[in-house]
């Protein structure tokens, strides 16, 4: 049974099967875990804001590298999550169990959007590049109504939607009497990141990632086998939507606030880019980019560097025309040449 | 004759939004029909358009409908540009030229915003507006409906009457044996997207009198345009544009009237799905099997 799962996560879906892999793996994690005694609440606060981001840049390589599907509005489901938490905790606010409360609620209102649009897209059996636009469609759409929502006739029972400004004074989470901020946040982040990481790996390495990949490369192929890929790819899409909202719970509850520019066309470009510059057809890859790419944008924007959104956009153009599969994966690949050539081990 | 001040209003509401919806696509979906090419970048042109026209206007004084031509060529070079520069590496990845066009309409939004600020000084919208009943109606946008119509009948004459139109149908249908036969394809790409580029900047200088000129505000075409291409699909240009714009004003005309603006633009998301799960490939696809079931059936 153990070996079983061993097996699934350390099976060939994503890169890293060697051993030398795992223990550069393991040792950046014990680095992840170590560096909050190094460092100040706030900038462990400020990597805790690229950890919080890894699910929904894991969400968009599943959906896009593996099942071949393109969402342009994943962010919605982040922002669904995040406006429900805070309605729900902020509601049952004072009461210890208002935010898991506001968890279960906000992971379900996002599964629940995903679930009817995915099944009007997959069911028709649409164009691909049909998904892409009405999922941007949705997204700003979202964003007008959250836009619109100013003023005290916008609420829901105590809390304020809050029109472009936000809703603010979202609860953090906690357990019991437990309250997870500054240092207890980030690690809480790090779990939640590498359970996802984990879990994925094994979705991918099991006979369903197996029969998604197939579709990604030949639907009709993997239909005549006698799969039904409509329901895969709709669960795919919901499942991809859950990590979006767990991105979103992570934000809401690390940032306290959360305004319509989240789900808005700048927000949404983000993930896409992550796992286009990273590669999309590796988890760790994204996992990799998303940390980078948010740390330059924070840097940058930190600044008050107007040229984020150029840079940002420009990184992503240039990467579709030079580095298509991404740019972590071809560099991996380059760097492996060297360390595969003595030993003949796939590490990398 | 008298008529109810309230169906006129309809009528006219009707005919704007579908002018509208139309000006908004129609670049648009001159590129996907032809180059299975869906241009994220389709907003910002319309932006590219309205500034020139708003420059060429405002600063250079040149009168407004010539302002709108020096639009329509200035952003076909562009996209001439785009097209050799770029877009032509990513012919048979949709996926892939989704995501790079979108990449070039984040350089070109914030681009602009560095370069002129947040807002430009608007165009005065031209001409009047009578009056009827309690309701008033713009005689811009009268005109506007008019060109719209004017744009059916001259890309219906470009497509059937023209060498351009023959090779780019012959093109559309079977690229390869096209080829073979002597059309140059590329070229006919790259007219085909410089086309949409200045269709799209001819919608965005018509539409600029009408809305704030700012570096963002190709956001506000990207959803009535791209639901408008979705419901349309790719297998007949015209028919698609003309078709699901009618259709979608048909739909959003009564609901934003009763409702407000907003809603009236949920009413065409949700009217999208509803009319792809019915026609997956878009109104084009089916009127082009009425079409062609009714002439299988006058010839036997």
């Amino acid at each position: 049974m153990s070996s079983k799962i061993l097996s699934l996560i350390g099976g060939d879906a994503d890169v890293g099967t060697s051993r030398i892999f795992w223990v550069g793996f393991v040792i950046v994690v014990i680095l992840f875990a170590l560096y909050p005694t190094q460092a100040s609440e706030f900038r462990a606060s400020n990597v805790a804001y690229y950890l919080l981001n890894i699910p929904l840049g894991l969400g968009m390589a599943l959906l896009w590298g593996y099942c071949g599907v393109l969402s342009f509005g994943h962010v919605a489901y982040f922002g669904i999550a995040g406006y429900a938490y805070g309605i729900i905790a902020g509601n049952m606010a004072g009461n210890s169990f208002g935010p898991i409360a506001g968890v279960l609620g906000g992971l379900l209102a996002s599964a629940l959007v995903a679930g009817i649009f995915a099944y009007f897209v997959f069911y028709a059996r649409v164009r691909e590049w049909i998904i892409p636009i009405l999922t941007l469609v949705l997204t700003l759409l979202l964003e007008t109504f959250l836009g619109q929502t100013a003023g005290y006739q916008w609420r829901v029972g105590s809390v304020l939607l809050g029109g472009y400004n936000g809703m603010t004074g979202i609860p953090s989470f906690q357990i019991g009497s437990f309250v997870f901020m500054g240092y207890s946040f980030y690690y809480f982040c790090m779990v939640i990141v590498l359970v996802c990481y984990v879990s994925l790996r094994m979705l991918v390495n099991s006979n369903f990632g197996q029969v998604v990949f197939a579709i990604q490369q030949d639907p009709l192929r993997t239909e005549t086998f006698g799969y039904d890929i409509r329901a895969r790819q709709w669960l795919v899409f919901v499942l991809s939507a859950i990590l979006a909202s767990v991105s979103g719970l992570l934000y809401v509850q690390w940032g306290n606030y959360i305004t319509p520019s989240q789900v808005g066309l700048l927000s949404a470009a983000l993930p896409v880019i992550w796992a286009s510059v990273g590669g999309r057809t590796s988890l760790l890859a994204v996992v990799i980019a998303t940390i980078v790419l948010n740390w330059v944008t924070f840097t940058l924007s930190a600044q008050g560097n107007q040229y984020a959104m150029v840079i940002i956009g420009s990184a992503l153009v240039i990467t579709m025309l030079f580095f298509p599969r991404g740019i972590v994966i071809m560099a991996a690949e380059w760097i492996g040449r060297f360390t595969n050539r003595p030993t003949k081990s796939t590490g990398g | 004759m008298e008529l109810d001040p309230l169906a006129l209003s309809l009528i006219y509401q009707f005919g704007t939004n579908a002018a509208f919806l139309f000006l908004a696509a129609l670049g648009l979906i001159v590129i996907l029909g032809m180059m299975n090419i869906i241009n994220l970048a389709h907003g910002e042109l319309m932006m590219m358009g309205a500034y020139v026209a708003t420059i060429a206007h405002n600063q250079a004084g040149l009168p407004f409908p010539l302002a709108v031509v020096v639009s329509f060529f200035s952003v076909a070079l562009f996209g001439t540009v785009l097209e050799l520069l770029i877009v032509r590496r990513f012919y048979g990845r949709e996926l892939g030229a989704l995501v790079v066009t979108w990449g070039l309409s984040l350089v070109l939004g914030q681009g602009t915003f560095l370069v002129f600020g947040p807002f430009m000084p608007a165009i005065k919208i031209p001409g009047g507006s009578y009056s009827y009943g309690s309701f008033s109606f713009s005689e811009y946008w009268l005109v506007l409906i008019g060109i719209s119509i004017a744009l059916v009948i001259g890309l219906y004459w470009l497509y059937r009457y023209t060498k351009y139109g023959l090779q780019a149908r012959a093109t559309m249908q079977n690229a390869e044996m096209a080829k073979a036969l002597g059309v140059p394809t590329s070229r006919v790409y790259t007219l085909t997207f410089s086309l949409g580029a200045g269709l799209a900047g001819l919608s965005g200088a018509l539409l600029a009198p009408t809305s704030t000129i700012a570096p963002f505000m190709g956001q506000q075409f990207v959803a009535p345009a791209f639901i408008t291409v979705v419901v349309g699909g790719a297998a007949n240009v015209i028919s698609g544009a003309v078709g699901s714009s009618v259709l979608l004003s048909a739909i959003k005309t009564p609901i934003g009237m009763a409702f407000g603006a907003f809603l009236g633009t949920v009413a065409l998301l949700v009217a999208a799905l509803i009319i792809i799960r019915i026609m997956p490939n878009g109104i084009s696809a089916t009127i082009q099997k009425l079409m062609d079931r009714r002439r299988a059936a006058s010839i036997s």
